[in-house]
């Protein structure tokens, strides 16, 4: 490849990011984001620096605490996240109990709203009901009870272990961690929402 | 090496000033054109143009190594001899550049042709950069383009990674400083602040109006603030002329572009370059004015003032006849004649001139720019490019 991987822009707020995981898909569906569980596998895969990871992460961490639907108690998240799947945190200064971070995903450039990683969360009951025996529901399961999500092997190819996600907005998605999302089982229009966060480089704007 | 006509996004212009491309239209032409762009293979890019420019890139710091020592060189190349020794040092310390682009002419057949080495103060980099590598993507990702296209253009990561490695110990503090009143300026010193602060750097900028001269010699910011790294975006030949000429050696400051690329930055190292290498495959025949060698350059011929920026004063004559022209303030110092390349790509009535850039002496990308008449002047069109699937 004779192009950048990555272009980030302080002043514009904006990151673009290259087609470079264009080929890791054994698929033909339309390519549209990268999708990591955890930091760890962000590095591991190699297509970000450590240091865009991190940032890509910290970015995801600060808006899921923003926008993620926000419950009174554990049950009443689990009721909708399922077991395992929420913790508690600080919101306003009052205690809150949200669904855990479960990823982040980057959108690939402008045209799909690109901009600041989102962060996805667990799916909900609804999008992967108890004992779903749907291969993205089950990935997504053992994930948030083995609470790590780290399951290694990360280089795209080999491990097509499609895993299950709700956005904050509440839509439903399916991806495999290192490569793309494509097969939504909503409307992609749900990322219209994205992006728009500005990115968190420190401002260079000019004099 | 193809022309090929394109739709332009619908929405171009809020695509690419969402990326802060400011200049895209120019005094109410259009400067970003995206209603073609030039197809390459691979191994034209690698080959033809990629290739030359690292091999060109040798042979001027090999007439760098030349030009240092020889006095009747720098007098030709009209660097004031007051100078001399400040360009001496900043190249016998190694002084690290950051980027530069050399102009050639190619039309996908046989060898690549330097035109000009823009050295110094080369433009047209965030477009490069940023805008033609976005244009691709969204092409490819609306389908326009295969997925497997690229694009020769690693200038981001390169310069980011080439900030970082400018001085030691890193990362230091850069003032960047351009002219007022000139937004392309502006524009492409905003880019690599950027650039700059996502290597870490502590980035200021101040207009060159602004800087001044403190009681110990150095230069200082609009604040008062020492300047130690400055990136200027303004040419040596006139810091050389003005009236802190004499305050440039005693500064402390470390320049990027460093003070040896003067002798790059010159029209006159098109005719060094062929005196040393003459017939070599990526260059044209050139002499300076009044040299008695101009009488076996081709009927059709390029008349270049030594110091000259986007086409002024560039002539191009044929059998004697003035052909084109661009009127200009440049000439003063001198001229060289140089062969009319005969490889440059034309189509469609455009023709096409090619920038390679460099960034720490590596080539890692390409632009092009298309005019109507065959000297690319400041008001050309930039028109992007990929590498077919």
């Amino acid at each position: 490849m004779k192009r950048s991987t990555q272009i980030g822009l302080a002043a514009a707020g904006v990151v673009l990011v290259a087609t470079i995981w264009a080929n890791s898909g054994d698929d033909t569906q339309q390519q549209e984001s990268l999708v990591y569980n955890s930091l760890a596998e962000c590095r591991a895969a190699g297509q970000l620096s450590a240091t865009q990871c991190e940032q890509r992460f910290n970015e995801a961490s600060a808006n899921h605490l923003r926008d993620a639907k926000k419950f009174t108690s554990t049950s009443a998240c689990e009721t909708e996240y399922g077991a395992g799947s929420c913790r508690s945190a600080v919101w306003n200064g009052a205690a809150v109990v949200v669904p855990a971070l479960a990823g982040i995903m980057l959108a690939r450039s402008l045209s799909q709203g690109g901009g600041a990683a989102q962060p996805l969360l667990p799916p909900t009951q609804q999008a992967c009901p108890p004992g779903s025996q749907a291969q993205e529901c089950q990935q997504a399961r053992s994930s948030s009870s083995s609470s790590s999500g780290s399951s290694g092997g990360y280089g795209g190819r080999g491990s097509s272990s499609s895993r299950a996600y709700s956005t904050t907005s509440g839509a439903a998605l399916v991806a495999r961690s290192g490569t793309v999302s494509g097969v939504s089982t909503t409307s992609t229009t749900s990322r219209g929402g994205f992006g728009s966060t500005s990115h968190s480089f420190s401002s260079s704007s000019s004099s | 090496m193809r022309r090929v006509t394109f739709p332009p996004r619908p929405d171009w212009q809020d695509q690419v000033e969402r990326l802060g491309f400011a200049f895209h239209t120019i005094d109410g032409e259009t400067y970003w054109d995206e209603s073609a762009a030039y197809a390459f293979t691979l191994e034209q890019i690698e080959r033809d143009i990629e290739a030359p420019t690292d091999a060109i890139e040798q042979l001027c710091f090999a007439f760098i190594e030349k030009a240092i020592g020889n006095d009747e060189i720098l007098t030709r190349l009209a660097i004031p001899a007051a100078q001399w020794d400040f360009i001496r040092e900043s190249w016998q310390r190694g002084d690290r550049n950051l980027y530069g682009r050399l102009d050639l002419a190619y039309d996908g057949k046989g060898p690549a042709k330097l035109l000009e080495y823009n050295a110094d103060t080369p433009t047209g980099l965030f477009e490069s950069s940023v805008v033609q590598w976005d244009w691709l993507e969204q092409a490819m990702a609306r389908g326009a383009l295969p997925p497997e296209c690229d694009q020769f253009n690693s200038l981001h990561e390169r310069l980011i990674a080439a900030f970082g490695n400018l001085r030691e110990p890193s990362p230091y503090r850069l003032h960047l400083t351009c002219v007022q009143n000139s937004n392309e300026d502006k524009g492409t010193v905003d880019y690599l602040m950027d650039c700059a602060v996502q290597a870490g750097l502590d980035a200021r900028f101040s207009f060159i109006e602004e800087i001044g001269l403190l009681s110990d010699g150095r230069f200082c910011d609009g604040a008062n603030q020492p300047i130690e790294t400055l990136f200027k975006l303004y040419p040596w030949e006139w810091l050389f002329r003005e009236s802190y000429a004499k305050n440039l050696a005693t500064s402390r400051c470390q320049f990027i572009e460093p003070p040896w690329k003067a002798i790059l930055s010159n029209k006159g190292l098109l005719a060094f370059l062929w005196e040393m290498e003459s017939g070599h495959p990526n260059l044209l025949p050139a002499f300076f004015e009044g040299d008695p060698r101009c009488a076996s350059l081709s009927p059709r011929h390029v008349r270049k003032p030594l110091y000259s920026r986007e086409g002024a004063n560039i002539t191009l004559l044929e059998r004697g006849k003035v052909v084109d022209s661009d009127d200009g303030p440049y000439g003063a110092e001198g001229f060289i004649l140089q062969d009319a390349a005969q490889n440059l790509f034309g189509s469609a009535g455009q023709y096409a001139v090619l920038g390679s850039w460099l960034v720490a002496s590596q080539a890692c990308g390409l632009c092009i720019r298309e005019d109507a008449s065959p000297i690319t002047k400041n008001t050309s069109r930039f028109v992007p490019h990929y590498i077919e699937a």
